[in-house]
């Protein structure tokens, strides 16, 4: 299936395309089109665009908003789901401290990649890691 | 830093039910916590970045799933030395909470872990790098002790 977000992606679309490709859809393709482009490739599901099924509702990231969509239930992926919230959105109360860093290394691995596809394929070994590594600390 | 008046700004300006009030205060904290600023009560701006265009874009979605209506625009200011008075304004913010910080600093018992965190939240609202925070940096690193570098 065909997934479309906008270019330049970040730290909650590199989450959103591990997330699919890894729990919903195996053989993922992934199409981009400029921030603010209007026209959207038909037969693709878009992501992390204003105003689409999957994407921030209630102040939350789109990465929340899948796990809620696609019925994923996981206390790691809750928590990756809150690390991201804190990265990607302004938030009062920030409990994990591994946000800030995993936004500033998103954005590095974009610059260091030659297109956004590189960059989502380089991304999902960060949540790779995040995963293995929240999975392996005693739940909250 | 480009030249003041070539800065793009991002306005948002947006109303919001009475009811709840705690809708019109999340959106009002989210709004502080950028270091937005309020115009004559009227509308909120900010340095045009790829970050605070996307913050403001998600607070607009927030706004609309809250019953609310929120316009968002990207504008330049037109007459000379308005885009150097905004500027200002935005440093005169951050640099207060900056002040704040040094006299904290230069009390006998100081909160380090605080005053660290306090930084790191105004310095994420200070768009024009104010001399200032290279200052509470400085200080704050002298202040934990062992060696400086």
């Amino acid at each position: 299936m065909k997934w479309v977000t906008w270019e330049q992606v970040g730290v909650d679309r590199m989450a959103c395309a591990w997330l699919i490709t890894k729990y919903i859809d195996r053989d993922a393709e992934f199409l981009f089109v400029p921030a603010g482009h209007k026209l959207l490739p038909e037969g693709a599901e878009p992501f992390d665009i204003p105003g689409v099924r999957l994407s921030h509702h209630r102040g939350h990231c789109t990465f929340h908003t899948m796990l809620r969509e696609y019925d994923l239930r996981d206390p790691v992926l809750e928590r990756i789901a809150r690390v991201v919230d804190e990265a990607d959105t302004v938030q009062d109360v920030m409990l994990e401290p591994a946000a800030t860093g995993l936004d500033v290394i998103c954005q590095g691995i974009r610059l260091i990649s030659p297109d956004d596809l590189v960059a989502l394929e380089r991304g999902k070994l960060v949540y790779e890691a995040l995963y293995a590594q929240l999975a392996s600390e005693p739940t909250q | 830093m480009e030249q003041p008046q070539e800065i793009t700004w991002v306005l948002l300006v947006y109303k919001i039910p009475r009811e709840p009030t705690s809708s019109r205060a999340t959106i009002w904290r989210k709004l502080k916590r950028l270091g937005a600023l309020l115009l004559h009560d009227a509308v909120w701006v900010l340095p045009a970045t790829p970050w605070t265009r996307e913050q403001f874009q998600w607070l607009t979605v927030e706004i609309g799933e809250l019953g609310g209506e929120a316009y968002l625009w990207e504008s330049h200011l037109l007459l000379n030395g308005q885009a150097e008075a905004l500027v200002q304004q935005f440093q005169a913010h951050v640099d207060a909470a900056y002040q704040e910080i040094l006299e904290e600093l230069s009390q006998e018992c100081t909160d380090l872990v605080t005053l660290s965190r306090k930084y790191q939240q105004v310095r994420a609202q200070d768009y024009f790098h104010s001399a200032l925070g290279t200052h509470v940096r400085e200080r704050l690193m002298r202040a934990r002790g062992g060696f400086v570098t």
